[in-house]
C-alpha cells in the first residue's frame, strides 16, 4: 500500500478535506503533518512516504516542503516554488505576465501614491492566511475603488505589516471563470463575480471547455510549477485576464473532486 | 565615458548608500536612491540603466526581481540576495555548499514546549526573513518563549564559541572578533584571517561563480570541536567595521561598475 503524507493546517483539516481523507484512507496509508502541532527539527526528520500532498501555506509548511525537496526524492504536490509563488502575489503576477498570460495591469505602491489606472482593486500582497475575500467598495465620481479587507489589514493592522499596497486594474466582467487544473485534467466553471453576488456558489455552473483558458491554465501550471491549482479569470472585450491563482484550491466544488485529486496523487506517488 | 543612470534600492539614503552615491557621482554617474517611501514597482522604474540592490527587505527584492524580469541589470543578483536574506533558503544553501550551519527548529510555542527537552537549550530566536541582529534573541529555557498563540517561530541551535564577523571585498578578507549576537556596528577586534576561515570564504564565493563581489559571513568557532558554523550570511553589509587596506567605498563602486560592464557586454552579445 502506498503511503501518502498530508501537510496541512488545522483550518483545512477541519473544513476542507474530510471526504478527501475518507476516500484516500481506503486506498493508501496516510500520515498527517499539521502545521500548528508539528515540530520541524532539521536534525531529526526522516520520511518513508511515497508522496506528500500540501494543503496549507504557512512558514513551517514551506520549510518542510523545502526540506523534503532538498533532502529526499519524494515528490511533493504542490512544490516549494509553486507554493511560494502562489503566496507572493506580485511575483506570480510578474512571472505569469512574462509567460504571455494576460494579467490585468498591476503595480506595487507605497501607501499614499495612487496607481496609474483609474478603476482598481487593492489585493493582499502575501496570500498566506486562510481568510475570506471581503471586498470594500468605493465609488467616487464614476471611479471604482475596491479593496480586499486583508490588504488593508496588511498595511494598517495585523502582521505582516508594511507600507505597500498591490493595485490591480479593475476588469469589468459579466462572469468570473473558475478553472481547476489537476494534472492534465482541466475543469471549467463560471459564476457571477463576487462583487455582484458574494455567495459565489449560487450562480456557479459547469461550462464547456474554453480552449484559450485551457492553454493559459497549462502555461500557468508550468510557469508556477503547480500540479493542482485553481485560476480565476475575468473577461473584458473578448479578452480573458487571469486575476488570481491558488496553490490550495477547494476541490470539493468539483463533482467527485476529492476522489479525482486522491486518484491523481496515487498515480504520482513513487511506487 | 558612458553617463549611466544608476538606481540604488536602499532602506536609507545615508551611511554606505550615501557614500556610494557620492562615489558614483564623483565618477560622473547620475544616481537616484529609491527608499520604501518613493519606490513604486512598475514600468516607471525601468528608466534607470541599472540598479544596485543595497537593502534586501521584501519590497526591494520584489523590485529586483521585477527589474531582472524586464532585462535590467541588478547588482548584487536578487536571487542570491534573497537566498541569504531568507533563513530557510540560507540554511539549505549552506548545506548544499558543504558548510556547517546550526540545526533549525520551527513550530508554535506550545509545540516547542511539548517536544523540546531542557538539554536542547540554549537556542536563538530569529525572524525568517532577516539578517544581522534585528529581532534576534537568546532563548535559554522555556520561560524565554513568550506565548504567541499559533504563530510559527524559527529557532536555531546556539553554538558556543568565538564569534567572527568576516567581511570580504573581492579577494580581500577582513576578519573581526565580535560579541555574540551583536550587530555589525559594535566595536570589533581585527585579527589575522585563520587559514580555515579563508578556505571557508573561498568555498562560499566559489559557489556563486564570480557573482559575489563582496559580502559578509557571521561565523562561530565551536569551543568543543573547533569547527566553524556559518550563522548569518549577508550580501551587502554596511562595512562599518572594515579595518583592512584600501577604501571599501571606492573598491565597492569599482567592482559594481566593472560587473555592470561585463554583464552588459554579455547581454548585448546575446
Amino acid at each position: 500500500m502506498k503511503k501518502i503524507g498530508i501537510i496541512i493546517d488545522k483550518y483545512h483539516l477541519k473544513y476542507k478535506v474530510s471526504d478527501f481523507l475518507k476516500y484516500l484512507k481506503s486506498k493508501a496509508e496516510l500520515s498527517l503533518y499539521i502545521e500548528e502541532s508539528f515540530l520541524f527539527n532539521s536534525l531529526k526528520l526522516n520520511f518513508d512516504e511515497d508522496l506528500f500532498f500540501v494543503k496549507a501555506k504557512g512558514d513551517l509548511v514551506l520549510t518542510l516542503i523545502k526540506f523534503i525537496e532538498e533532502e529526499t526524492s519524494i515528490p511533493v504536490i504542490n512544490s516549494y516554488r509553486g507554493t511560494w509563488l502562489a503566496i507572493n502575489r506580485f511575483l506570480n503576477s510578474l512571472y505569469l505576465k512574462q509567460a504571455s498570460i494576460p494579467i490585468p495591469d498591476f503595480t506595487l505602491n507605497p501607501k499614499g501614491i495612487i496607481p496609474p489606472f483609474r478603476d482598481y482593486i487593492i489585493k493582499n500582497i502575501i496570500d498566506q492566511k486562510n481568510y475570506k475575500f471581503i471586498p470594500i467598495v468605493h465609488k467616487e465620481n464614476g471611479q471604482l475603488k475596491v479593496a480586499d479587507e486583508r490588504a488593508l489589514n496588511e498595511v494598517d493592522k495585523t502582521d505582516p505589516r508594511y507600507n505597500y499596497l498591490y493595485y490591480q486594474k479593475f476588469i469589468k466582467s459579466k462572469w468570473e471563470y473558475k478553472i481547476y487544473g489537476i494534472g492534465e485534467d482541466i475543469y471549467f466553471y463560471k459564476q457571477l463575480p463576487i462583487l455582484v453576488n458574494p455567495n459565489k456558489m449560487d450562480s456557479r455552473t459547469r461550462i464547456e471547455e474554453i480552449p484559450e483558458l485551457k492553454e493559459y491554465c497549462y502555461k500557468a501550471m508550468e510557469v508556477m510549477d503547480l500540479k493542482i491549482t485553481s485560476l480565476d479569470f475575468l473577461k473584458s472585450k473578448d479578452q480573458f485576464f487571469l486575476t488570481d491563482i491558488n496553490c490550495t484550491p477547494n476541490f470539493n466544488y468539483i463533482k467527485n473532486g476529492p476522489q479525482i485529486v486522491a486518484d491523481f496523487l496515487l498515480k504520482q506517488a513513487k511506487k | 565615458m558612458e553617463k549611466l543612470n544608476i538606481g540604488i534600492l536602499s532602506k536609507r539614503k545615508t551611511m554606505l548608500t550615501g557614500k556610494l552615491k557620492d562615489c558614483l557621482e564623483d565618477k560622473g554617474f547620475n544616481v537616484s536612491i529609491y527608499t520604501l517611501k518613493n519606490l513604486v514597482i512598475n514600468e516607471m522604474l525601468l528608466e534607470e540603466d541599472f540598479f544596485i540592490l543595497k537593502s534586501k527587505s521584501l519590497f526591494f527584492l520584489y523590485a529586483g526581481f521585477f527589474l531582472e524580469a524586464n532585462n535590467k541589470i541588478v547588482i548584487p543578483n536578487p536571487q542570491i540576495s534573497f537566498m541569504q536574506k531568507n533563513r530557510i533558503h540560507s540554511h539549505f544553501l549552506m548545506k548544499k555548499i558543504g558548510l556547517l550551519t546550526p540545526d533549525i527548529y520551527l513550530g508554535t510555542v506550545d509545540t516547542f514546549k511539548n517536544n523540546l527537552d531542557v538539554n536542547d537549550f540554549p537556542l536563538i530566536l530569529k525572524p525568517i526573513m532577516g539578517s544581522g541582529s534585528k529581532g534576534v534573541r537568546l532563548i535559554k529555557s522555556f520561560k524565554d518563549l513568550k506565548s504567541e498563540d499559533r504563530v510559527i517561530i524559527y529557532l536555531e541551535k546556539f553554538i558556543k564559541g568565538i564569534h567572527y564577523n568576516i567581511y570580504f571585498i573581492d579577494n580581500e578578507i577582513c576578519t573581526l572578533i565580535k560579541p555574540p549576537l551583536s550587530h555589525e556596528h559594535v566595536n570589533m577586534k581585527k585579527i589575522e584571517t585563520p587559514d580555515d576561515i579563508r578556505d571557508l570564504i573561498n568555498k562560499w564565493r566559489k559557489f556563486f561563480n564570480g557573482d559575489l563581489l563582496f559580502g559578509h559571513l557571521d561565523i562561530v568557532r565551536e569551543d568543543t570541536s573547533n569547527r566553524l558554523f556559518v550563522v548569518d550570511p549577508g550580501s551587502f553589509p554596511e562595512f562599518s567595521n572594515w579595518k583592512c587596506s584600501r577604501s571599501y567605498v571606492e573598491n565597492i563602486c569599482d567592482l559594481i561598475i566593472d560587473k555592470y560592464r561585463k554583464l552588459k557586454k554579455n547581454f548585448n552579445k546575446n
